[in-house]
């Protein structure tokens, strides 16, 4: 696999970089490119390596990782840091959804990425703030070559009965261009290796090995035409991405209930509790590329609108609600970017201007975070120098500007307080500013087969509205939140190495971290009670965290190759009340082997590419004892999984079949960075992944 | 293969400075009923109108917090026990004037032991029938505890 994956390997064919190659050294050219330490993963590794879904399938890149969420959604990770301390942009754009729940996925058509890079550290330079732990750069926007081409898909998984298709049309005619996509994907409840759960001293029986209620569905459409010339390029893309899903239904968050609603009747219905999301996005991207000067912007409207519904109860002197709407939060993002490129000498100077304007409505009778609007200003700068073909330095700053309303909530129903009834303020009205300076320094060397990166850099994030003024309870957690209206900006330093070795044939790549926050925003779990439940509140710590990654591949022949990758993170809070713990969801130690055998047939084994292969792979993962309260020590595993895939030609068409079984020998395991830990339910069992697609 | 070498000699001394010691506290706080009147004990019944008592034994490697007892009507059986005791139960019905107690409750501070001891007053005019009595206890470090017992309360 690590052949068209890592860095060190070859890039993406069907991108730009293949103009910028000098050399024909690819690998060292993309290197070179950035001294951040990135991954670039082509659409050949996302087509050969379909796990089922996009972060199933990066989640074998060393330093990222998929927060699995049940069903069969998952949230991204990088180097440990997710939810509103990573980015994830669709051409260009921060995709701006509600990160900050536990619950809440990706909300993007993946069958309409044509290629990915994620960008591990720091990125605020050009991203902003969030971007503290890195960024996923998903492309959707490659252009078509034909008059008319397309791709139809079909795809399915055992574990949860996931049927799916997505089809693609597009054509380019006298410059001007569409493409059109689809997606359709239906999946029943997940199976786990397990007859019954146990929590709290409470026995689940599973039937038939299901976990109750995770099934669910999708449907994506998108709409893109644009004109492509030589100097100019304009597109405009409209996507809708719709998701519903259930939620595991006897532990709706850490509360084990029983219901009246008869779940085991079928294992593809979609009962209470559940979420539904729909996600609008508009978007338009215009380049002009002169000589020495390019401009380029980017304009983009995001409604992210999400229902969570679950049977209506009463709890302390909230009466029962007469309907199941328990939140709903409507939230639309503005945002308009521009940026300029300036080739003087061995200079290229590049400088822009990100503006952003969120608003978020919220509804239902469950309060966790209030309404509010965000407005953010960014503008940057920064020059490329090029001192030697082997030796370039980068250096960049930037100025954020964030301005954060957050409105008043008080309780829909009454609470006794000193005999009055009163309807509690859960969330004061409150406007705060944040202005950071961020900045970013970096160096790439390359030397005969080495290539030397560093960088350092400085990242921040804005508070999020819940961290500032949650007061209520997490049903999902079932927890009462409390914000902090006297939080700062979130700052993080980071220092970042790569060095990377490739002769060819074998390569190396070995990539460490040294990361610091002064003051780390963190959910404290107190040993307080509000309304019957433990209080976590929200304070600042600093922060210490160091890791690497590293991986080795090695084409022994024409036919097998080989790779063996690890990565290691450590992280400890150096202040404050959990002065000694480390954060939560520590990712552990793990390592990955991989043999794979390359083969084909009569003729094609002529071709430089074969087009058949079969790969073992084999994934060790450690224990994990550093945790913080309520978390639980999580023993290491080791799974097996295999994949293989064949690529079929005739005339202008092409056909590709990917198989892939994950958890071979249906392990039971527990993921001590998913959600479901919590609630001592282990990883899904064995699971069939197929996947046939004729491109056209 | 020198270079690589020198490679996986720096991996291993990055891996080995980071050792996990845990000085911290890692040990939930308990709820057990070695008291000799341990109250309210599973299936047991109370009157409307009389006073119920509560004690139970928290106890804590490093040091209790606080603890909270909240109680809860279970007309429409959603269960709550943490013991594998059944109580027979009323047929299900809705809550009309369901008793809600929620209760919050210091422990002095440097507790490692402690015998909770309260008299919850019933109210008289209340729907009787079953109720979920839940304990939880925090630890300093933020570990909590929970324990529910499913009572009867009776006219």
């Amino acid at each position: 696999m690590a052949s068209l994956l890592t860095t060190c390997a070859s890039p993406d064919s069907t991108i730009v970089l293949n103009d910028v190659t000098i050399s024909g050294n690819n690998p060292h050219t993309y290197q070179m490119k950035t001294s951040q330490t990135s991954v670039q993963i082509s659409h050949e590794y996302l087509e050969q390596n379909f796990a089922g879904s996009l972060m199933q399938t990066l989640q074998h890149i060393p330093g990222v990782k998929a927060i699995s969420i049940g069903s069969g959604q998952s949230k991204p990770t990088i180097r440990g840091l997710g939810y509103n301390r990573m980015a994830v942009t669709e051409d260009g754009i921060k995709h701006e959804g509600q990160q900050w729940g536990d619950d809440h996925g990706l909300e993007i058509d993946q069958f309409a990425i044509d290629r990915t890079e994620v960008i591990k550290g720091p990125a605020a330079l050009l991203y902003g703030s969030d971007a503290i732990g890195g960024v996923l750069r998903l492309y959707s926007n490659h252009v078509p070559t034909e008059k008319v081409e397309g791709k139809v898909q079909l795809f399915g998984r055992t574990n949860n009965g996931q049927v799916g298709m997505s089809g693609k049309v597009g054509g380019l005619l006298n410059k001007f261009f569409y493409r059109a996509h689809f997606t359709m994907i239906d999946y029943a409840d997940f199976r786990v290796p397990t007859d019954s759960i146990e929590y709290f001293s409470y026995r689940i029986p599973l039937h038939h090995r299901r976990l109750r209620n995770t099934a669910g569905k999708e449907r994506d459409g998108s709409v893109m035409v644009g004109y492509a010339g030589y100097t100019f390029h304009t597109d405009v893309r409209v996507s809708d991405s719709y998701s519903k899903s259930g939620f595991f239904a006897d532990a709706h968050g850490l509360e084990v209930k029983l219901s009246d609603i008869d779940y085991d009747r079928s294992a593809r219905d979609i009962d209470l509790p559940h979420q539904s999301v729909n996600h609008l996005k508009v978007l338009s991207h215009t380049t002009w590329h002169g000589s020495r000067l390019g401009i380029e912007t980017n304009l983009a409207y995001q409604n992210n609108y999400r229902r969570e519904c679950s049977e209506p109860i009463s709890h302390g002197y909230m009466p029962k609600p007469d309907n199941a709407r328990e939140r709903v939060f409507d939230k639309s993002t503005y945002s308009a970017n521009l940026a300029f490129h300036l080739h003087v000498g061995d200079h290229q100077v590049q400088s822009g201007l990100n503006e952003e304007t969120q608003h978020n409505r919220r509804k239902g009778w469950g309060f966790i975070i209030p309404d509010f609007e965000v407005h953010s200003l960014g503008v940057y700068l920064m020059d490329r120098y090029t001192c030697r073909e082997n030796l370039i330095l980068n250096a960049g700053i930037r100025y954020d500007y964030a301005d954060t309303h957050i409105h008043s909530y008080h309780d829909w129903y009454p609470t006794p307080v000193d005999g009055t009834p009163t309807y509690i303020q859960r969330s004061q009205p409150l406007h705060r500013h944040f202005n950071s300076l961020t900045w970013s320094a970096g160096i790439n060397y390359s030397s005969g087969p080495w290539v030397m990166k560093a960088n350092a850099g400085k990242s921040f994030r804005v508070p999020i509205p819940k961290e500032l003024g949650a007061d209520g309870i997490n049903y999902h957690i079932f927890r009462y939140e409390r914000g902090n209206a006297a939080l700062d900006a979130e700052e993080s330093y980071q220092l970042d190495m790569a060095l990377c070795w490739d002769n060819g044939q074998m390569s190396l790549q070995f990539e460490p971290y040294l990361n610091y926050f002064p003051n780390y925003i963190y959910l404290n779990p107190t040993s307080d009670y509000v309304e019957g439940l433990q209080l976590y509140h929200y304070t600042q710590a600093e922060v210490l965290r160091y890791g690497w990654e590293a991986i080795w591949t090695w084409q022994i022949d024409r036919h097998w190759s080989s790779t063996l990758q690890g990565e290691y993170l450590f992280a400890r809070q150096e202040s404050g009340l959990k002065k000694g713990y480390t954060l939560p969801f520590s990712t552990p130690w793990s390592a990955e082997v991989e043999g794979k055998y390359a083969f084909g047939w009569g003729r094609q084994m002529t071709s430089p590419d074969l087009p058949a292969f079969v790969a073992v792979n084999a994934r060790l993962v450690g224990r994990q004892d550093d945790i913080v309260p309520p978390e639980k020590p999580t023993d290491g595993y080791w799974v097996l999984n295999l994949s293989a895939g064949h690529h079929f030609h005739w005339n202008r068409c092409s056909m590709q079949v990917a198989l892939h079984v994950d958890n071979l020998l249906n392990r039971k395991y527990f993921d001590h960075t998913s959600f479901y830990r919590l609630i001592d339910v282990p990883e899904p069992g064995r699971n069939f992944s197929a996947k046939v697609a004729v491109d056209f | 293969m020198k270079q690589f070498f020198l490679f996986l000699s720096l991996l291993v001394a990055l891996s080995a400075c980071g050792g996990s010691d845990h000085q911290e506290d890692m040990t939930k706080p308990t709820i057990v009923d070695t008291v000799e009147d341990a109250c309210p004990t599973d299936c047991q019944t109370f009157r409307r109108g009389e006073e119920m008592p509560f004690c139970y034994l928290l106890g804590d490697n490093d040091e209790l917090g606080n603890y909270n007892i909240e109680i809860h009507n279970n007309f429409d059986h959603h269960t709550h026990s943490t013991s594998s005791v059944e109580c027979e139960m009323d047929a299900k019905k809705e809550p009309v004037h369901p008793w809600i107690y929620n209760e919050d409750f210091a422990i002095p501070a440097g507790s490692t032991s402690f015998v909770a001891r309260q008299f919850i007053q019933i109210p008289a005019d209340i729907d009787p029938g079953d109720y979920h009595f839940m304990v939880r206890v925090t630890d300093r470090s933020g570990w909590q505890q929970l324990k529910a017992v499913a009572i009867k309360v009776v006219e």
